[in-house]
């Protein structure tokens, strides 16, 4: 089996905001949610100033506390590595929400269901990339089987040094940062 | 740092707010419950006594309890998004779960709790009922009284921790991810458990038991309430920072800071007023001034058990880990 994970090239994000886009499109997410986010963060002090952009997206924990606090197992770690949530066994209880450190889940409140980033999984299995892969730009979304050591991903965490958010967490998550800041020319 | 979100959600940024009153109610009737049972076991098995079996706060307590637990259930329900998949909660059983554990601890619960109240029928209200099924169902249950109120003294205790052990596991929330939330609310759960048998109980001296209990209960809840700001004071950052609302005087943050003043005001009043109710001379019966002191107090310690829950509910949210 495939262990899915995608690396964040912070270096080629433009910023442009497509990925938010076409997630919102794909998966048909409602107005005023979002699985996907794009974070523009400018610290220090003119003009000595520093900025970051930054996507963020559920982690597709390999210690997920989402699915550890779900009472009903409605959200699930699949056998590809991805974290899912089975719609029907969703009680809305809201565990899973409190339960993530990274705040990538929401409240779908059409339905009522919890919902987060699924990695595309109707388009990973059609032999797709996930939407926010397939349409950026800049090419900082990279996506692929962590588990092939000649693909794209495994290439690039071998031949980069990357970090994971909240690492201290443990929840040992599948989506890595690589070059945070470009380097100085 | 200037910060800009695109695609941020409402329910997570700027902080989360997922559970609100309804949450925070359930917390405090089951706590309350927990300490009922408990507190109703004490006056049954207590020991060298005249068992004053048909004494209200005996039978009453046991009456009352799962009409409370059952409001508290449904305050839980109404927060529930998807309500129509309730059954799977118990179609499923998840062992790292605390909800799931919950789920079917409550399940787990009624039936004692039930034949506990059949079993604390007195004879007089058993002589009002219409019902023979039901009469003689209590007549049958009553030679285990004994046995059914030790079962739920233990219940009691389980439920009331429980309430905490389903906050505390969240490693995401800093200020509920203590290992002393439980304990607390296990302390808070028991001190107005005691607190409402003292309001129940028409006996001086029950009414004096149960008070002195309750001293010690509410000097308990202090104790392991500072513990466990101290342990979040003492903490990484994050821990630190999650507690900072309670000593904050800004607009933002005056309701949690108005909630340590509140039990900094309710519980060690209810402790004053309590030491002078068993100070006092009760040789006679108490006067309705001596009486009204003792359930104001004991009201007291009510609003303090409630305005915990609301409280850490409530502030419990706003702690994260921010920006990683």
């Amino acid at each position: 089996m495939p262990k899915y994970a995608m690396v964040i090239d912070q270096s080629r994000c433009i910023g442009c905001m497509s990925c938010v886009v076409a997630c919102k499109r794909e998966n048909d997410v409602p107005p005023e949610h979002y699985r996907t986010r794009v974070l523009e963060m400018v610290s220090g002090e003119f003009p000595k100033l520093k900025s970051e952009l930054r996507s963020e997206l559920c982690n597709h924990c390999d210690n997920p506390p989402c699915v550890t606090v779900c009472p009903t197992g409605a959200s699930h770690k699949e056998e590809d590595g991805s974290v899912q949530i089975d719609r029907k066994k969703c009680v809305g209880c809201k565990a899973c929400v409190a339960a993530c450190p990274y705040n990538a889940r929401y409240i779908n409140e059409e339905h009522g269901y919890a919902d987060k980033c699924s990695f595309c999984q109707h388009r990973v299995r059609a032999g797709k990339q996930p939407a926010c892969v397939a349409t950026c730009i800049g090419k900082s979304r990279i996506f692929g089987d962590l588990d092939d050591p000649n693909s794209e991903v495994s290439q690039i965490l071998r031949k980069h040094s990357y970090r994971v958010l909240l690492k201290g967490a443990g929840t040992r998550p599948n989506v890595y940062y690589i070059n945070q800041f470009p380097k100085k020319s | 740092m200037e910060l800009t979100i695109t695609g941020a959600n409402a329910i997570t940024f700027p902080t989360l707010h997922i559970w609100d009153w309804r949450v925070a109610i359930y917390l405090f009737l089951g706590g309350l419950v927990g300490g009922l049972l408990t507190m109703s076991g004490v006056a049954n098995l207590r020991p060298g006594k005249v068992v004053p079996r048909d004494q209200p706060c005996c039978w009453r307590i046991p009456l009352i309890a799962p009409i409370l637990l059952s409001v508290g259930m449904f305050f839980l329900f109404l927060d529930l998004e998807l309500k129509s998949h309730m059954l799977w909660f118990y179609l499923t059983f998840r062992p790292l779960s605390p909800m799931s554990w919950g789920s079917w601890l409550l399940v787990l619960i009624y039936p004692p709790m039930i034949l506990y109240a059949f079993a604390a029928v007195p004879d007089a209200l058993k002589a009002k009922m219409k019902d023979g099924f039901l009469k003689s169902f209590a007549n049958r249950m009553r030679p285990h009284l004994l046995k059914l109120a030790r079962i739920n003294f233990v219940l009691g205790i389980l439920l009331a921790i429980y309430t905490g052990i389903l906050l505390s596991t969240f490693a995401a929330r800093p200020l509920w991810n203590s290992a002393i939330l439980p304990v607390l609310f296990l302390a808070s759960g028991m001190s107005t458990g005691t607190a409402l048998m003292i309001i129940m109980a028409r006996k001086n001296e029950v009414k004096l038991f149960f008070t002195k209990v309750d001293i010690w209960m509410i000097f308990t809840e202090i104790m392991i309430l500072l513990l466990f700001f101290y342990g979040h004071y003492t903490s990484d950052a994050v821990h630190r920072n999650a507690i900072m609302p309670f000593f904050n005087t800004s607009h933002q943050f005056f309701p949690y800071f108005l909630s340590i003043v509140a039990l900094g005001i309710f519980l060690p009043l209810a402790i004053v007023l309590k030491f002078l109710e068993v100070s006092g001379d009760h040789t006679v019966e108490l006067s309705p001034s001596g009486k009204f002191l003792m359930n104001a107090s004991a009201v007291m310690v009510l609003l303090g058990g409630l305005v915990v829950r609301f409280a850490l509910v409530y502030a419990g949210q706003l702690s994260g880990y921010g920006l990683m």
